[in-house]
């Protein structure tokens, strides 16, 4: 008899949850049937069997046609028609269609004006840092079209030491509407300078110093996310001895924005 | 009891999928019925714009291989791998991978006198690279057809190794095959170069991993 009703209980539960679940997918809007489709206003696009140029056309979607926009990669969006058929097109051809408003669809597209909207860039650069190669990683974020804040941090291996630092940046541009532009840079952080291991035994121990820097770089918008930098830092260690110390550094590199 | 609840759910799959057909048979009797109308009432469209398509331009995985470390004999190494896809053609891509070195051929013949400690030996790297895609499809037989990408990379970073870390420079090759959209695997080749006077006098190294590699793009 109790054996009855634990099982009725446990029926009874599970059919409320059965309910549940199915209430939720009926009442998910992400589930049911609220998809991105555009319409085709141009006399046809091609779908490609790849995210790349190189890659084969293998159907070709008319005019009028509603296609599903499923997922992007890099400037090609996966679509699938109203047929069932999956290829990828290229953004270019996505701005051939409308959206379920009627408007032309427009989406950012790395392009120079998209550029001029960017929020954030990340990139590596290379270069000389006293002599011995630097490594450098930045993040920065674009405060206004003018002011760009960010934090970066240097790795430079020599043969005598090891010496890394972190920068906290302000960087400005007069001219940010220019392809090739020009900027000035401020910083300061801390930089670690770590004696080689055989060098030791030479009395010189890991020292940590505060760090200014003042810089002059140009940046140049490629294409595609895509921009150079090129970069001549002078930076300054607060060393507890009686002199700071002057150091040097140039570097070139690339950023992506988004 | 249990067969009850089983067909009622059946019952209500079956009516809600006869509701979506019958969804879909007015929406292509409207459509030939009004050609000219943009909106179609039984779809719930959302406009497009960047933030309802689901961008998947970052890769991320782990690696495992082989490296050899340049009179260190051969190692395992382990590691995690991150890409983003800038367009078609490049993508910047990070690594990080670790190894433990074996003992020189001096150090076994001469059966003692270790040149470093046990944690001297522990390799470790990172680099930073550019790579460049030349895209393809792989074509396993007629039907069986992945897109897939070989791909080169040049890179900088550094290397821990024998108590110093060292500036490296890498260049690698790899193979992407895309068993899904999101899925691939990796077998690459990297030279990771470096300054080292651990034995003697200073001469570049090149320390050569082969391996395999899972991603998941997102």
């Amino acid at each position: 008899m109790l054996l009855r009703s634990i099982q009725k209980y446990f029926n009874f539960v599970k059919s409320g949850l059965g309910i549940w679940l199915t209430l939720l997918f009926i009442t998910n809007p992400a589930l049911a049937d609220e998809i991105v489709q555009v319409q085709i206003t141009q006399p046809y696009i091609e779908l490609h069997s790849g995210p790349a140029g190189g890659f084969p056309v293998i159907h070709v979607a008319a005019k009028k046609e509603w296609i599903t926009v499923l997922k992007r990669r890099t400037n090609w969006f996966k679509v699938e028609t109203n047929k069932g058929v999956q290829g990828w097109v290229k953004q270019e051809a996505l701005h051939l269609t409308q959206s379920s408003t009627g408007e032309a669809v427009k989406l950012a597209d790395g392009s120079f004006e998209s550029f001029a909207q960017r929020d954030f860039e990340f990139g590596a650069l290379g270069g000389s840092f006293e002599g011995v190669p630097s490594m450098t990683v930045f993040a920065d974020w674009v405060a206004t079209a003018n002011l760009i804040a960010g934090i970066s941090v240097t790795q430079a291996l020599g043969n005598l030491s090891e010496n890394q630092f972190f920068l906290v940046r302000v960087q400005h541009t007069a001219f940010p509407e220019w392809r090739l532009s020009p900027y000035v840079t401020l910083g300061a952080g801390k930089i670690r300078t770590k004696p080689r291991a055989n060098l030791v035994q030479s009395g010189d121990e890991t020292r940590t110093s505060d760090l200014l820097a003042a810089g002059l770089g140009l940046r140049y918008y490629i294409a595609q996310n895509f921009m150079l930098k090129l970069e001549y830092q002078h930076l300054q260690a607060l060393t507890d001895r009686d002199e700071n110390e002057d150091l040097e550094q140039w570097k070139l590199g690339f950023a992506v924005f988004f | 009891m249990e067969i009850g609840i089983r067909s009622f759910f059946l019952g209500l799959v079956c009516t809600l999928l006869s509701f979506s057909l019958f969804a879909q048979l007015s929406e292509q009797e409207s459509e030939q019925e009004t050609e000219q109308s943009v909106i179609q009432p039984s779809v719930e469209r959302r406009d497009i714009n960047e933030a309802n398509i689901d961008s998947e331009n970052f890769e991320f995985g782990m690696l495992v291989g082989v490296i050899s470390i340049e009179d260190f004999s051969s190692s395992m190494v382990l590691g995690v791998r991150a890409a983003y896809h800038i367009n078609e053609d490049f993508f910047v891509e990070a690594t990080y991978g670790q190894a433990e070195a074996g003992e020189t051929s001096f150090e076994v013949l001469s059966g003692g006198a270790p040149f470093l400690t046990e944690a001297e030996r522990d390799y470790r790297y990172y680099n930073v690279s550019l790579g460049y895609n030349l895209n393809g499809e792989t074509f396993f037989s007629d039907r069986w057809v992945f897109n897939s990408a070989t791909y080169i990379t040049l890179g900088a970073g550094s290397t821990e190794f024998g108590g110093d870390e060292r500036f490296t420079l890498s260049l690698g090759a790899g193979y992407r095959l895309l068993l899904t959209d999101f899925f691939a695997l990796h077998i690459n080749m990297k030279d990771h170069l470096f300054n080292s006077e651990l034995i003697g006098e200073e001469k570049t190294t090149h320390n050569i991993e082969y391996g395999l590699g899972a991603t998941f793009f997102f």
